[in-house]
């Protein structure tokens, strides 16, 4: 539990301010969550007149009060999903929002298998069976005298 | 690993790299490279790709297949924040009055806002309707970006044409309105 303890503080400390993100968006923020639909860019990276005029709608949403999903929800309805520099989560879109995590598990399982069996691998096998005491006994005499 | 769990990662793995390959053959089966666009300039006369799309003022659908065997047709692609494609509109809503009812001209509204396009028509005085490809979907199939792109539609369905040249206009207008 006391290992969680920094995530839960972490996710305690961001939740507000993106309830304020979502009530309050600013331009700046959406212009890199939108895209502008001329140029395969996202809006901040444009200065095409197509991306002006969506520039131009987002600016007079966020005057007229709209949060960030009201404002995403009205340019999907106009441009469609792929107008969102994510993809949505539902349907087709979810492929790709899980597709990287089910890679990085099955990766990590790979990863933990193989390292599991280089480590085994690794092991000192087993030398033979001991030795006889009194060779042992003559081999570190024969050893003292050699190096004394 | 145990052999039959060692089988089914196998099997998974193939399965994988077999549905992948399938994706990129169905992708590459359904990649129009540059539409109606390029089968002209390859000289062919492809039938108009079919589309059913909302009207811009609101007043129901356009179904272009409907229009089939029916009228030839005029096809603009066009957006409010694209300035080459007022003088193209405009000739064509001169050309419009000429032509009356033998010719069907559509507008195609494409990656664009619906309420700007329609202030858009209203401040340049295009009458002709228009209906709304937000998305850019059937501009694609026909050549995609950039816009203005203008097609003429014989009345059996077949494109005679795209306007490249000024010239082009009043030429095709009258092959398609003899079809």
């Amino acid at each position: 539990m006391k290992r969680l303890f920094p995530f839960v503080l972490l996710a305690l400390l961001l939740a507000p301010a993106a309830r304020a993100s979502e009530r309050h968006p600013s331009l700046a923020e959406l212009e890199g969550e939108v895209m502008c639909p001329v140029c395969e860019t996202t809006l901040d990276q444009s200065s095409s007149p197509a991306a002006q005029q969506i520039k131009r709608v987002i600016t007079n949403r966020i005057a007229a009060g709209d949060t960030k999903t009201q404002i995403k929800d009205r340019l999907v309805a106009e441009y469609g999903d792929a107008i969102l520099a994510a993809p949505p989560h539902k349907g087709f879109g979810l492929l790709a929002w899980w597709l990287p995590v089910v890679g990085i598990l099955i990766a990590a399982v790979v990863v933990g298998i193989g390292a599991r069996r280089w480590a085994r691998a690794r092991e000192p096998t087993p030398v033979g069976p001991p030795l006889d005491p009194a060779l042992e006994q003559r081999l570190d005499d024969e050893l003292r005298r050699f190096e004394g | 690993m145990a052999k039959p769990a060692r089988l089914a990662a196998q099997g998974l793995a193939v399965a994988l790299v077999v549905g992948l390959l399938a994706l990129l053959v169905w992708r590459v089966a359904n990649d129009n490279g540059k539409g109606v666009a390029q089968a002209l300039e390859d000289g062919a006369h492809p039938t108009a790709p079919a589309f059913d799309l909302p009207r811009l003022d609101g007043r129901g659908r356009i179904d272009l297949a409907s229009l089939r065997g029916k009228k030839p047709i005029v096809l603009d692609f066009w957006a409010s924040w694209c300035v080459p494609c007022i003088h193209e509109s405009k000739r064509l809503e001169v050309a419009r009055k000429e032509y009356g009812d033998r010719v069907a001209f559509i507008g195609v509204d494409t990656k664009d806002f619906s309420s700007d396009a329609r202030q858009w028509q209203k401040k340049h005085g295009i009458t002709y309707p228009s209906v709304h490809d937000g998305s850019g979907s059937v501009l694609t199939k026909w050549g995609g970006l950039p816009i203005p792109r203008i097609f003429f539609v014989a009345r059996s369905g077949k494109v005679v044409g795209e306007l490249i040249v000024e010239e082009d206009l009043p030429r095709y207008l009258q092959q398609i309105a003899a079809s």
